[in-house]
């Protein structure tokens, strides 16, 4: 093997024009695919960083009869089921040690009504205590105008998307309640500055709401809120931007749910107290049906203004979610007397302690469940995202195809040079023949050589690639707009390589050496003394 | 004893629809540490006679026996061990590998062979570079050797596996004649003190006097030994 080395590595000296073309084809696919390779992690790791820390957690609690996992971009109209009970789940998540925190929350779709005859417009709601919102996704928030709803009390935190979306549909802006100089007068605010926003020509402004909630399965009840703030998910809101987020009591009233404050305040019937206290296989026997509890509510088919406590002063400039505003309530209102976990959620979202193992922590989670007794699963992330979730895989994958084209034409062009090369040496390889060389000894010194070339090369390649990404990475390019932050995975462009991507380098350029080599070698194995003789 | 022994070879080759015969029925013994010069003019046959008996080419018909094996019968693998182990090649163009050294390329059937040690191996390459004169050339690569010098490298690597047989097509065709005086010399030489069966092809009627038997061939047929 020794020989074999020392002659091939010889060769390729000897040999040097054609050394560089092959080596320069390799660096570059191996640059290239590294670099490519280091983009993809790094939104990879970035979609997870952002999904996970501000909008889904790492785990996502859904009721046992959820059909779908992707439960927040699912096709439009598709109902969430509720999820009861959340007392005990949180007795099970209580004290795991790999989970870092929780949130309940309802999700599903309203549909805005719009009240000037035109079109309703559809929008995702979620359902939260704000202030476990804050604790749970600190800092994911950032408010463009008005405020934060009051600790405890009904409110209404509008995304942009969304509001752009109704704007596009029902030519409606709305703005916060706080400002209400130009609200109701058509065109009134054209032009007009709120404190960040330009009112788009000819848009009603409005600064409430009503929204119906809606599902495939049937339309709940009409509520009216007013709209507290309008604000951006700090990262990914093009995707995040149209969720908007309500108070979990409203949220419950709108889809037709239990509120805690019915519960606890005693004006929930014998018969639905009952209903409640059932587990979903009860609920199944009472209904015949799927287990929902949704429609043994008779919807209340009212549009109820929830009345507020005067807004307090605007803040001066653009806050989050660790505003003092958000910090746990002290005093609530009609929703602050109640046990907030009395009433129905659709999801908890789980946060795992930084190194947890999400797989097994899904299963360990999915065993107490099922041990518990309580009907629901955990589903990760990714799932809970639907396409988007996989978005970077599928990227990935494209990726992948891209640099195994460059790969293919790479290919073809070192075989081209190879073969010529090896057609060149046939007096060498023919003589090496006649003095009784093999034609494994032939073969192995092609494949030396190739080999030699690839790590030499391909592996500069990847190093250099490697060095790219970490120096590009400490750049931490930052950007606000959504389609570079779609991209970044995030607002921060942070490109990272993981030992699996410079495993799959290695095994790419391997395969390219090996692809290249074939038809030469094959070639350079058929040399015979007698075409040596004849070259002569 | 006969080392070689050739029955009723003949060799055509295929020019297109042409069918050229270079060898036309050839019957030829040569002993055991016999010297054979094989004289003929350009296209008769000399090469194909060499090619043949050196497992480089196969005969259209006819029995070819080197060192007791039927040629004809054997596969690549058995073809290529047999040239390995018995038989040594000059070549007309010197043939060696530019990217070893003189004393490297000496080695190299020895290393391809693996039946001596490493340091066994270069002490064996150094005696033969050391006996063909070039005992200051060993790390000289060929391009950095002059024809003749070329040469004796190529006798050295040819005999340092102490083969049965050493093929040499026409070595001194492209040297000076006082460089192809002293290759024929060497190979005399090796010829009287290994016992080593040369069999060289020349158009030159010089170099006679350094071989045992000549054998003269005239369009494809032997004329005379």
């Amino acid at each position: 093997m020794g020989l074999i080395l020392k002659m091939a590595w010889r060769n390729l000296f000897r040999h040097r024009g054609q050394s560089l073309v092959i080596g320069t084809i390799l660096f570059l696919g191996a640059f290239l695919m590294t670099l490519g390779n280091g983009v993809i992690t790094g939104m990879d790791r970035g979609l997870r960083n952002t999904v996970v820390n501000g909008f889904t957690g790492d785990l996502i609690l859904v009721p046992e009869r959820q059909e779908s996992d992707n439960v927040f971009l699912q096709m439009m109209g598709r109902g969430i089921q509720p999820l009861y009970g959340f007392p005990a789940i949180d007795s099970v998540l209580r004290g795991i040690p790999y989970v870092a925190r929780y949130l309940p929350i309802g999700k599903n779709m309203a549909m805005v009504l719009n009240e000037d005859e035109g079109n309703a417009t559809p929008l995702y709601l979620l359902g939260v205590d704000f202030a476990r919102y804050a604790k749970m996704f600190p800092g994911s928030l950032a408010l463009k105008d008005g405020r934060f709803p009051r600790p405890g009390m009904p409110g209404l935190l509008l995304p942009t998307g969304g509001r752009k979306g109704i704007h596009d549909r029902a030519n409606t802006w709305f703005v916060p309640a706080s400002r209400d100089s130009s609200i109701g007068a058509v065109g009134a605010g054209a032009g007009a500055e709120t404190q960040r926003d330009t009112v788009p020509k000819d848009a009603i402004v409005r600064s409430s709401m009503v929204m119906l909630g809606f599902n495939e399965d049937n339309s709940t009840t009409d509520i009216r809120l007013d709209v507290d703030g309008i604000f951006r998910f700090r990262s990914l809101n093009t995707i995040f931007g149209n969720f908007a987020l309500v108070d979990i009591e409203s949220y419950r009233q709108c889809l037709g749910y239990f509120q805690a404050s019915e519960r606890t305040q005693g004006r929930m019937s014998g018969r639905d107290s009952a209903l409640f206290s059932l587990g979903e296989e009860d609920l199944d026997a009472q209904f015949g049906m799927q287990s929902e509890l949704a429609p043994a509510v008779s919807p209340v088919r009212k549009v109820r203004r929830v009345r507020k406590e005067k807004a307090p002063p605007l803040p001066d400039s653009t806050v989050t979610v660790e505003s003092p505003v958000m910090q746990t309530p002290t005093t609530r209102g009609l929703a602050a007397t109640a046990d907030l976990d009395q009433g129905a959620y659709n999801l908890v979202l789980v946060l795992l302690e930084p190194g947890a193992d999400a797989a097994k922590s899904m299963t360990d989670l999915n065993g107490r469940f099922q041990d518990a007794k309580i009907g629901v699963r955990a589903v990760g992330w990714k799932d809970s995202l639907g396409p988007i979730g996989s978005m970077a895989t599928l990227i990935k994958g494209a990726l992948f195809l891209f640099v195994s084209f460059l790969f293919v034409v790479a290919v073809i062009i070192i075989i081209n040079t190879l073969t010529m090369a090896a057609l060149e040496r046939t007096p060498e390889l023919g003589m090496m023949r006649a003095i009784g060389a093999r034609k494994g000894f032939v073969s192995l010194m092609f494949l030396a050589e190739t080999g030699l070339l690839s790590l030499f090369f391909g592996g500069l390649g990847i190093v250099s690639g490697a060095v790219t990404v970490e120096i590009v990475s400490l750049f931490k390019i930052a950007s606000e707009n959504d389609v570079l932050q779609l991209f970044f995975g995030g607002d921060t462009f942070r490109p990272a390589l993981s030992a699996g991507d410079f495993l799959l380098g290695f095994t790419q350029l391997g395969l390219v050496a090996l692809a290249a080599v074939l038809y030469p070698l094959r070639i350079a194995r058929r040399v015979s003394p007698l075409d040596a003789v004849y070259k002569e | 004893m006969n080392i070689i022994e050739i029955r009723g070879v003949t060799k055509d080759y295929t020019l297109g629809k042409v069918k050229v015969p270079a060898l036309r029925g050839i019957d030829l013994d040569i002993a055991k540490g016999d010297l054979v010069s094989v004289m003929g003019p350009s296209g008769s046959g000399k090469t194909t006679l060499l090619n043949i008996i050196g497992c480089i080419d196969l005969p259209t018909s006819g029995n070819v026996k080197v060192s007791g094996r039927e040629l004809t019968l054997l596969s690549d693998k058995e073809v290529t061990n047999l040239r390995l182990h018995h038989l040594g090649f000059i070549f007309q163009t010197f043939n060696l590998i530019p990217v070893l050294t003189s004393i490297e390329n000496v080695e190299f059937p020895l290393l391809l062979q693996k039946r001596l040690s490493r340091p066994e191996i270069r002490k064996r390459a150094e005696k033969f570079l050391d006996d063909v004169g070039l005992a200051g050339y060993g790390h000289h690569r060929p391009a950095e050797l002059s024809g003749g010098q070329r040469q004796r490298v190529a006798i050295a690597r040819a005999l340092v596996t102490h083969p049965d047989i050493v093929l040499a097509d026409e070595p001194t065709a492209n040297l000076d004649s006082a460089t192809g005086a002293s290759i024929l010399e060497i190979m005399k030489e090796m010829n009287a003190r290994e016992q080593t069966t040369f069999v060289f092809s020349t158009h030159d009627k010089n170099v006679l006097k350094y071989a045992k038997t000549v054998v003269q061939i005239v369009d494809g047929r032997i004329a005379g030994a």
